[in-house]
């Protein structure tokens, strides 16, 4: 029992970070940009929390300067992508190695220190009662919720209830029939890109105050590239990439359980586990789409907008 | 009609080789300045620094072996990513294969008892490029099959690569009388060093190979039919398959390729330079190479001068951490050339036209001309 509702925990701990990362990458890739930057954005939200936290030992302060400072780099990939329309996948490389960078070279003084202030959990009155599952759902940061509640909700809620997501959405599908309709398609995505990003970088802020929790050069080990795929693999719907997220988590926590039970696997073979699951994870949608079922990527996806082109 | 002279900036759809250059050196230098700039804000001198980077790197036989030494791998890893592109496909992988090539050649040198120096290197560059061209055949699979992007499953397939090396270089194939704890023992299989007399002591043969493959892979894409399918592939895929070509054929033969490329310089890394496998391998070679491609726009020989380009900043990094910033200082600076020279490829293609007033029905060349280019 203590087992399982510790690694049911742990799940839920380290899918949040995946969960968070990837709901931000849903909003740029629901009106057309690819956001490769995801990693960068997430080891530039985790070392400016931790950076934050040192200084005012406030977790909140530390999530918000996250998610400025993943507005900021945001802001950056939205004017060139966007506005210059550059190629998107090569863009998002150079976040990736501009934030993996700046944030090694930033975060060098307070590399493995522990994080000032953490956050700490926020028991559900009555549900953290229930046996197994209260402890590991209902006792947790109020980050958790976020992840797994209030803002896959909020996401689902204005991308398939109100009349803006339909936009937001068309113009993801198709931005000149957007335009022709009278919508404004760059300013709507620039700022879409921008939250997108603000959104993914306070997942690192959650991975270094929630989790691991202090920042290491690498701490990010790949998790923005699982989120990029869990975004497809959840054919582009919040509360799909929660439960994938979820997912995900279970398979890190069966890794570390693995590793702390010694069951003479190989650590380095656990540690591959979510790279070779998440690759599994993006060909599965490959092979159900031959069997019929349609989980289809915005058909503008990557691809820039101008007005001139058909 | 206007009856004055206007202008208008002009989108053009196709720019020529010259101003993509043009573009892509002026990206590279404002990169560089805004790099100058922060550096200038931290408190450091940008101008000394610059100075100093050209020093190491130019200034001594040493720096120059050196940087020849840095540049091999990244022009290998550029060749692989370069290749994939001219297919219009995407290889973030190279990391990847650079690190099972290098396992590959490894396990050849390490296990594989046979004669001449010459027999084993030959062996050991085999076994490279199979692993390269092993480590991308699941996303190319994925990719050409069900339609996967190869983006996302050639990059994953890099932390699984690393986590390899390290399990090899920490486990069974450990150096058990070195105290380093990470590392197989010397591979005793490695290139002769060029020939004194041509005062580049400090280089091997494997940097001869570089080139030579650079010259190959442009011979092959100028001068074979199957080249040229390959280009018509990047160009336009339903042409080419409107053509009669094998597209699928062609695009999997082009990943392949791209892979064992990439396995080959982590051959060569390892025969030429490094001599052990270890987990510092490649100083995310890989990831560079992608930028030394798009900086050559694809094109095998520009490859190697970008590749010696990119040799410079990754020196800068080493003279940064002189000045107590971290190595990592210079994947920052490479993103941030990336970011810009991805933007100026973009804004080449734009141009302020004049557009003069047609004062007389003569004087219309000018105006038709303008006008004409901006469709």
């Amino acid at each position: 029992m203590e087992v399982l509702s510790g690694l049911l925990s742990t799940a839920i701990l380290s899918g949040g970070v995946l969960a968070l990362a990837a709901l931000g990458e849903l909003l740029a890739e629901r009106v057309g940009v690819l956001n490769l930057g995801v990693e960068g954005l997430m080891a530039l939200g985790a070392m400016s929390a931790v950076a934050t936290v040192g200084a005012t030992h406030d977790p909140w302060l530390g999530f918000l300067a996250a998610l400025l400072v993943g507005g900021g780099a945001g802001i950056l990939f939205a004017l060139a992508t966007v506005v210059v329309r550059a190629s998107q996948v090569l863009c998002g490389m150079a976040l990736t190695m501009g934030g993996l960078g700046l944030s090694a070279t930033i975060g060098r003084p307070f590399a493995g220190q522990p994080a000032g202030a953490t956050f700490s959990p926020l028991p559900i009155p009555l549900l953290d009662r229930i046996p197994v599952l209260g402890p590991a759902l209902f006792q947790q940061s109020v980050p958790v919720y976020l992840a797994f509640l209030l803002l896959p909700a909020a996401i689902a809620w204005l991308l398939f209830r109100t009349r803006h997501g339909l936009t937001l959405r068309a113009i993801g599908e198709n931005p000149a029939a957007c335009d022709a309709a009278g919508i404004r398609v760059a300013p709507i995505r620039f700022c879409y890109v921008v939250l997108g990003a603000a959104v993914s970088a306070s997942a690192g802020a959650y991975l270094t105050l929630g989790f691991v929790p202090s920042w290491s050069d690498g701490v990010t080990a790949g998790r923005g590239w699982i989120a990029v795929a869990l975004v497809i693999f959840a054919g582009y719907r919040p509360w799909r990439i929660v439960g994938g997220a979820l997912l995900f988590g279970l398979v890190n926590a069966l890794g570390y359980l693995a590793q702390a039970r010694n069951w003479g696997v190989p650590s380095a073979f656990l540690a591959m586990l979510p790279y070779g699951v998440t690759l599994l994870f993006m060909i599965a949608p490959g092979l159900l789409r031959r069997g019929g079922a349609l989980i289809a990527a915005p058909a503008a996806l990557g691809v820039p907008y101008y007005r001139d082109e058909k | 009609m206007s009856t004055r002279t206007t202008w208008a900036v002009q989108r053009v759809p196709e720019v020529s080789g010259g101003v993509r250059l043009l573009a892509t050196a002026l990206s590279a230098i404002l990169a560089l300045i805004v790099a100058g700039i922060v550096l200038r804000l931290c408190g450091l001198p940008p101008l000394a620094l610059g100075a100093r980077v050209l020093h190491a790197s130019f200034g001594t036989r040493f720096g120059i072996e050196d940087l020849l030494l840095l540049a091999s791998p990244l022009a290998a890893c550029g060749l692989s990513v370069a290749v994939m592109l001219r297919v219009g496909l995407w290889n973030i992988g190279a990391e990847g294969q650079f690190f099972v090539g290098a396992t590959g050649a490894a396990a050849v040198g390490l296990f594989l008892p046979v004669g001449g120096t010459g027999t084993t290197l030959a062996l050991m560059a085999l076994a490279a490029a199979a692993g390269g061209a092993l480590w991308i055949a699941l996303p190319a699979a994925a990719r050409l099959v069900l339609g996967t992007s190869e983006i996302i499953t050639t990059l994953l397939l890099n932390f699984v690569a690393r986590l390899l090396v390290d399990f090899l270089a920490t486990g069974s194939w450990r150096d058990a009388r070195s105290s380093v704890t990470a590392q197989t023992p010397r591979i005793h299989a490695a290139f002769a060093k060029l020939p004194r007399d041509w005062h580049l002591g400090g280089l091997h043969w494997g940097i001869a190979l570089v080139i030579a493959l650079a010259a190959v892979v442009a011979l092959l894409f100028r001068y074979t039919s199957w080249g040229f399918e390959l280009r018509v592939c990047g160009a336009n895929r339903e042409a080419a398959r409107y053509a009669g070509m094998p597209v699928g054929r062609r695009l999997a033969e082009a990943m392949l390729l791209g892979g064992a490329l990439a396995g080959l310089g982590g051959m060569i890394e390892l025969a030429g330079t490094v001599h052990r496998l270890q987990g510092g391998l490649s100083n995310s070679y890989g990831y560079v190479g992608i930028i030394v491609a798009v900086l050559a726009a694809a094109a095998p020989v520009g490859v190697l001068f970008s590749a010696l380009l990119m040799a410079v900043v990754l020196n800068a990094g080493t003279v940064l951490q002189t000045q107590g910033l971290p190595a990592s200082a210079a994947v920052a600076l490479v993103g941030l050339i990336l970011l810009f020279v991805a933007m100026g490829e973009r804004l080449s293609h734009y141009r302020i036209a004049v557009i003069r007033p047609r004062a007389t029905p003569a004087g219309t060349g000018s105006a038709a001309a303008a006008s004409g280019a901006a469709e």
